[in-house]
């Protein structure tokens, strides 16, 4: 474009840094004007040099920075000449994302009891709030909720959305996306926050969609860029790695966040708010789901070990089955499961179905604790991709402390009742009960 | 009158034995091909080694077996005897006894002594002493002892009688004329008429009886013995034939017409003599599996369905069934280790473990039923080519803290081809350590594959999943031919096997050799620096790896490395060599969970008799057993399962 | 009537390792596998094909070797298999990727009638569980997540009646048809394939679908149409291999310090 001078700039052509690509899903290839790029089987970029026109858009658009623009030495010569630099292209700022104003909590209960969650949510969502110098909101939908109103106050929040009606009595995807979408547009948030539950991830789905706005999944640290938009992190590729990601275009913003790893915001009964109350035309008749039955799980069961979010396993070192009470103890506190190795079984102290490996289960809690278990590689793959390992053994060499992120070398029958102990030392100091973060119940807020 | 009796009541017993020997055969003809016929000079050789050396009857010290040994030979020469005496009954004017050579006359009279007795000693066992199953002493069995006594009883009346009436020359037939003297020569001449007439119809009506009772008997195996020895597989039976992987076959055997003939001449050879079940692991810990039912039930299933396939209709009792008589369960066919030492025992060379993998293949390939267990297994072997699924770059990380070179054709001498326990297996590791630190003490030329290094593949063809180790093995013959390789040294006896036995089929030739027969070889050229000096070790229990020993008839090398770097020679257990005791890991199991008693336990019960310091053992499938085993015994602290190839690698200098 | 599952082919991320020193992933050697949630849905599909008698559509997005997955689910016996593959299609977040299902669906329903469309809970390699309420939105199905049951489904009142298993309870919703269902892997154990099945599969083709058939307009598709941008991505700072109060001999103390590490690093929290 620049004719006038007599050297042109060297536009260089885009190439691949080897090991950094994460296969995203081919970005790059789609954003080449040029069709310029073709992905190969562990889909990663081909780049045809002579197609490539030098736009840098593919290096712009990777994720992991594993693009580069390429000059030959003449053309580096070339550009080390050129000392002006041209003007970056302004930032073209959607027209009416400015409307959107304020950051929204929603609170989700079952059935009028809190999830804890949503307390950590309008403990991190203040602190956006005050970055943004905006209203910290809540959104309460449901029958007879009125009480979540108050309790969100005094966690914070100034304002608290309400439409509580009959309809809403369960929670039916319909009814409440619905709700949260009639509430988005007449009052327009710049950002949506819900936790990722069940019932969250569930919700926050349909509303993104309906609005056609950014939703991003499971995330573990938010945060305010320079330009106010909502930066959000969260673990990708299995956890693998981190990835940070914006809704630019997009209004609200919107993440569901991971139980327990936001600060529960400061309980201040005293705090007020206000509260508008909306309502909204749902008829039941024209509902297309039923919610026929409840089917509340008994305290004393146990709960599934492949939906276990902490998982406490025993092996052979625990020497008989009587002494598994003790690591149903530490279960108990943490509110996870009991699971065990294959030895275990074959000695008869436990059930098969509650047998992690290669002939057990499969499993991938948030913790996994390995009491007396040595690491046998039967065990191992079934639960080394576990998020977080906390090995305890006596025998420094056992393999289990290869995958361990924390280990313990010592005695388990010590170990595992000091844990215990610990805890519940911990939870009386706190006067509160255990928070499983995924759990709806146990109204943590009520002291 | 009477001649013309005889004629037509012997004309028709002799035709209906033939009829229901032709029977039998078509049934046998519903069975696929299989060339067993090539090679007639080492098929007579095992004829005349395994049948009229009797060879695997007297082995594996059975006593009985000498008993059975006498049998057979007075039959042969009893054989001449009745052939004669069923021409005399056909053509009465033109044949008779004396037509023999008289010196014969003695080796019969012998025989039929020693045969009475035999009979005697083996209803006597089956009173006194009987096996471990309630079938030896079945009225089948007693019947046709009983028939051979009779028949013998009938002989020495007749001749007897014979001679006490003059009619017979006494000089070569000693036992005959001592009954004649001592029994009937006070008997009337008119008498000893009827005495004759009595014995020749006794001993003709109890010889055509015994003949058109063999077809129906377990004692087919007297009509058949012979012909199954002879085709028996002249290799032993390491491998399982190739599937063609074509649209519209049908895989593995799941009616028993899919099975080859040899396999239901197998079924038809079984004497139930329960060696196979004595020997069984599964059957010795009280699993469902007992080898000497499934071939009975193979034969049972035949001789049911058979007409039905004769007439072209389809069978009315399922081959693979909930079990009952005729029918095999599917928990029976997943319950063998593929161990081998049904087939090892087996006086008629029946091959078992091939149609326990037949069935396996038509439940995991026609049907997809298996053990729930299974199926992660097929999953992680096909996608990643390891039992665990764990991810190919992985497979170098047990030599992190040493240098491997990996295999550069022209340049290495040997692969070594670290296997998945090998290269996965905390325990095992440290082996592939202990291997490689013999390898450059003893100055061997090797390298690795590293992470392209695939599964042999060996569970997959136990458990019958056929279609997936067909794969696996091109993909594996690829890769070894693209590189070069003539020459690898393996840590598990089942790549070893499946390396040297089931690639050939694939018409790969490479020299394999297990690591513990290159370290012998090393030892006795003198390559390896070794301190003798076994005092830590203390009382060193060898067990036999099943693919080593049984499968390739490697027994003595684990033995000899053992007695030379120690000094003195491993402790046996009870059940060693051909007849020891699997570790329950083999065909597949490691990757099963065990009901009931534990192989691998009762094993290490076995072995712990011996009080052992060290169990030395050349597989990583033993070795877990062992240590597993050991730890469920609670003697994990006073006793260590090493590899020989650890053993070595402590003694070196 | 149809039932179609969606299907994702991902890389196994359970197999991934990050370089220690440069922070980067490790991919070679990592193969692409259905993601695992997927088959479970694509079970059910079996599943119901058999008891109802529905024909088994599997659709998925991906680049072209995606074939490789599909022809793995018709051996498994899905009766057809639908690839939407076009680089238009690339780049796409969960909202992208729900319009080009969505629309495939809407295609498919042109022809034959669509009762149910079962997705898996989530993917591996994204985690975001949000495709399948996605589709479900688009389309206007019921939405039903979290299924761990299908306990009935009645054609004649198009009705189905599912179990949803939540936090401390489950929940039997009835739902009208057509409905969008997201399986958890405890509905049902897999199956196997036979060899039959796998050779008839290995003739098979799956029917593709590039943006030239499906016609979506560029701006709601791929990257152009994603809400969402990645900003940057880097590794997560892991404490890996750490012993906890080596020496110590004290279980108290060294229980305390355990707990406490925990507290610190938001793992726990009571």
């Amino acid at each position: 474009m620049e004719e006038v001078k007599k050297v042109k700039k060297p536009r260089g052509i885009a190439h691949l840094i080897p090991g950094k690509c994460i296969a995203c899903g081919a970005r790059c290839q789609s954003d080449c004007p040029e069709d310029a790029i073709e992905m190969n089987d562990k889909g990663e970029p081909i780049i045809t040099a002579v197609k490539c026109i030098g736009c840098k858009r593919c290096v712009k658009i990777c994720p992991a920075q594993a693009l580069e623009m390429y000059f030959t030495p003449e053309e580096q010569k070339i550009l080390d000449t050129m000392t002006d630099k041209a003007p970056e292209e302004a930032e073209v700022v959607e027209p009416g994302l400015k409307e959107y104003r304020g950051v929204w909590i929603f609170i989700e209960h079952t059935e009028g009891k809190p999830a804890t969650v949503s307390w950590e949510l309008l403990g991190e969502g203040a602190k956006l709030a005050k970055t943004l110098n905006v209203e910290l909101c809540s959104v309460v939908i449901g029958e007879n909720v009125e009480h979540l109103c108050q309790e969100s106050f005094s966690y914070g929040a100034s304002k608290v959305y309400l439409i509580d009606a009959p309809v809403f009595h369960h929670y039916r995807t319909e009814t409440f996306f619905r709700g949260i979408c009639y509430l988005v547009e007449k009052y327009k948030p710049e950002i949506l926050l819900m936790g990722a539950t069940g019932m969250g991830r569930d919700l926050a789905g349909a509303v993104a969609t309906k609005l056609q706005t950014g939703l991003t999944a499971d995330c573990t640290g938010l945060d305010i860029d320079e330009k106010g938009y909502l930066l959000q992190t969260r673990p990708a590729f299995g956890g693998n790695i981190m990835a940070t990601i914006m809704t630019e275009k997009t209004r609200p913003q919107m993440s569901t966040v991971r139980p327990h790893v936001m600060e529960l915001a400061k309980k201040d009964p005293s705090r007020i708010g206000a509260i508008v109350r909306e309502s909204i035309d749902i008829r039941e008749e024209e509902l297309p789901t039923r919610v026929i039955e409840v089917i509340e799980d008994a305290s004393g069961d146990q709960l599934d070990l492949a939906g276990a979010e902490i998982i406490v396993s025993g092996g052979r070192g625990m020497c008989g089955m009587e002494n598994f009470s003790i690591l149903q103890e530490l279960a108990d506190e943490l509110g996870g499961s009991v699971g065990c190795s294959r030895a275990a079984v074959e000695a008869g102290w436990m059930p098969p179905e509650r047998q992690v490996g290669q002939t057990g289960k499969t499993v991938r809690p948030k913790i996994y604790i390995a009491c007396g278990i040595s690491g046998a590689i039967q065990h191992l793959v079934g639960m080394q991709s576990s998020d977080l390992i906390i090995a305890i053994n006596q025998d420094r060499n056992a393999p289990i402390f290869e995958v361990a992120t924390y280990g313990i070398v010592g005695d388990v029958f010590q170990i595992v009742p000091a844990m215990t102990e610990r805890i519940r030392e911990l939870k009386s100091k706190k006067g509160g009960s255990p928070k499983n973060g995924s759990s709806n119940n146990g109204p943590s807020g009520k002291e | 009158m009477f001649i013309y009796i005889s004629t037509i009541i012997f004309a028709v017993a002799i035709l209906l034995f033939c009829w229901s020997c032709y029977k039998r055969f078509r049934l046998l003809m519903l069975g696929k091909s299989v060339d067993r016929f090539k090679d007639f000079g080492p098929r007579l050789k095992n004829v005349i080694f395994y049948v009229f050396g009797q060879r695997c009857t007297v082995n594996h010290g059975y006593r009985f077996g000498w008993n059975h040994l006498v049998l057979f030979w007075s039959f042969m020469f009893l054989l001449i005897a009745n052939t004669e005496f069923l021409f005399e009954g056909l053509f009465p004017d033109s044949v008779s006894f004396s037509m023999l050579p008289v010196s014969l006359y003695i080796l019969i009279e012998i025989a039929s002594v020693l045969a009475l007795l035999a009979v005697c000693i083996a209803m006597l066992r089956r009173l006194a002493f009987p096996p471990s199953y309630i079938e030896a002493r079945s009225m089948d069995a007693f019947v046709i002892l009983g028939l051979i006594a009779l028949l013998m009883v009938a002989f020495f009346g007749l001749h007897a009688s014979e001679i006490a009436k003059g009619e017979l020359e006494a000089t070569f037939m000693p036992v005959s004329n001592f009954v004649a003297s001592t029994l009937f020569s006070d008997v009337k001449q008119e008498t000893l008429n009827d005495y004759i007439e009595a014995f020749w119809w006794l001993h003709a009506i109890v010889l055509l009886a015994f003949l058109n009772y063999l077809p129906y008997s377990k004692h087919m195996h007297i009509l058949t013995g012979i012909p199954n020895v002879f085709f028996k597989s002249l290799t032993k039976v390491n491998t399982q034939i190739r599937e063609d992987f074509k649209k519209g076959n049908v895989f593995g055997v799941g009616q028993i017409n899919l099975f080859t003939w040899k396999d239901l001449m197998d079924s038809y050879s079984c004497t139930e003599c329960g060696r196979c079940s004595d020997n069984c692991p599964a059957t010795n810990t009280g699993k469902s599996l007992n080898p000497r039912l499934v071939i009975h039930d193979i034969k049972a299933n035949l001789l049911k369905n058979g007409p039905f396939f004769d007439n072209k209709k389809a069978p009315v009792l399922p081959l693979i069934g909930k079990g009952g008589e005729g029918s095999v369960s599917e928990e029976v066919l997943w319950s063998c280790t593929t161990c081998g030492a049904c087939m090892e025992v087996c006086p008629v060379s029946i091959e078992h473990v091939p149609k326990i993998v037949d069935m396996r293949r038509n439940l995991v390939e026609m049907n997809a039923k298996m053990p729930g267990e299974l199926l992660t297994f097929f999953e992680s072997m096909e996608q990643r080519s390891n039992p665990w699924g764990i991810v190919p770059s992985d497979r170098v990380k047990w030599a992190t803290d040493i240098t491997v070179k990996p295999f550069e054709a022209g340049k290495t001498e040997y692969l070594f081809y670290v296997g998945c326990f090998g290269a996965f297996d905390a325990r095992s590791r440290k082996v592939s350590l202990a291997i490689s630190k013999i390898l450059d003490a003893g100055g061997i030329s090797w390298g690795i594959l590293g992470k392209d290094e695939l599964c042999c593949g060996d569970s997959m063809r136990r458990l019958g999943n056929e279609f997936v180790f067909d794969r696996m093995t091109k993909d594996n013959i690829k890769i070894l031919t693209d590189k070069g390789i003539k020459k690898i040294i393996t840590q598990c006896p089942h790549c070893f096997n499946t390396l040297k036995n089931d690639y050939r089929q694939y018409g790969l030739e490479l020299e394999v050799i297990h690591h513990t027969e290159l370290i012998n070889n090393l030892i006795k050229a003198g390559k390896l620096p070794l301190n003798v000096n076994g005092a830590d070790l203390g009382n060193v229990v060898i067990h036999d790896s099943c693919y080593l020993g049984r499968y390739n008839g490697l027994y003595d090398v684990p033995r000899e490395v053992i007695s030379s770097v120690t000094g003195r020679a491993a402790t046996e257990m009870d059940r060693c060599l051909e007849k020891s005791f699997c570790c329950g890991a083999g065909g597949g199991r490691m990757w099963m969970e065990e009901e009931g008693k534990r192989i691998n336990v009762t094993r290490v019960e076995e072995a712990l008799k011996k009080d052992p310091k060290t169990v030395c053992v050349s597989c990583p499938y033993c070795l877990t057993m062992f240590e597993d085993g050991l730890k469920s015994t609670k003697a994990d602290d006073k006793v260590q399962v090493l590899d020989v190839a650890e053993i070595v690698s402590m003694g070196l200098k | 009537m149809l039932v179609i599952t969606c299907v994702k082919q991902v890389p196994d991320t359970t197999q991934v390792r990050v370089d220690p020193v440069t922070g980067t992933l490790i991919r070679d050697g990592v193969p692409f596998i259905i993601n695992p949630y997927d088959t479970h849905a694509l079970e059910e599909g079996l599943r119901l094909k058999e008891k109802y008698g529905f024909r088994t559509v599997v659709i998925s997005m991906g680049p072209p070797n995606t074939e490789v997955t599909l022809k793995k689910a018709i051996a498994l016996g899905a009766d057809e298999a639908v690839l939407l593959s076009d680089r238009a299609f690339g780049g796409a977040d969960t909202l992208a990727t729900s319009q080009v299902l969505s629309e495939a669906i809407k295609k498919l329903g042109e022809k034959e009638e669509v009762a149910i469309v079962i997705c898996g809970r989530q993917t591996i390699d994204g985690d975001t569980a949000q495709v399948g309420p996605g589709i479900a939105t688009r389309l206007g199905y019921s939405q039903l997540t979290l299924v761990d049951s299908i306990e009935s489904v009645d054609l004649k009142a198009k009705k189905i009646r599912v179990r949803r298993k939540l936090e401390g309870r489950h929940e039997i919703v009835e739902a009208k048809l057509p409905a969008m269902i997201a399986v958890l892997k405890e509905i049902n154990s897999l199956r196997y394939p036979t060899v039959p099945m796998r050779l008839m599969a290995e003739d098979s083709k799956a029917t593709l679908w590039d943006n030239k058939i499906m016609g979506l307009q560029e701006t709601t598709i791929g990257l152009k149409g994603s809400a969402t941008q990645v900003r940057k991505i880097f590794s997560p700072q892991r404490a890996s291999g750490e012993i906890i109060g080596e020496g110590l001999k004290d279980p108290k103390e060294v229980s305390r310090l355990l707990i406490d590490r925990l507290m610190e690093k938001h793992v726990l929290s009571l």
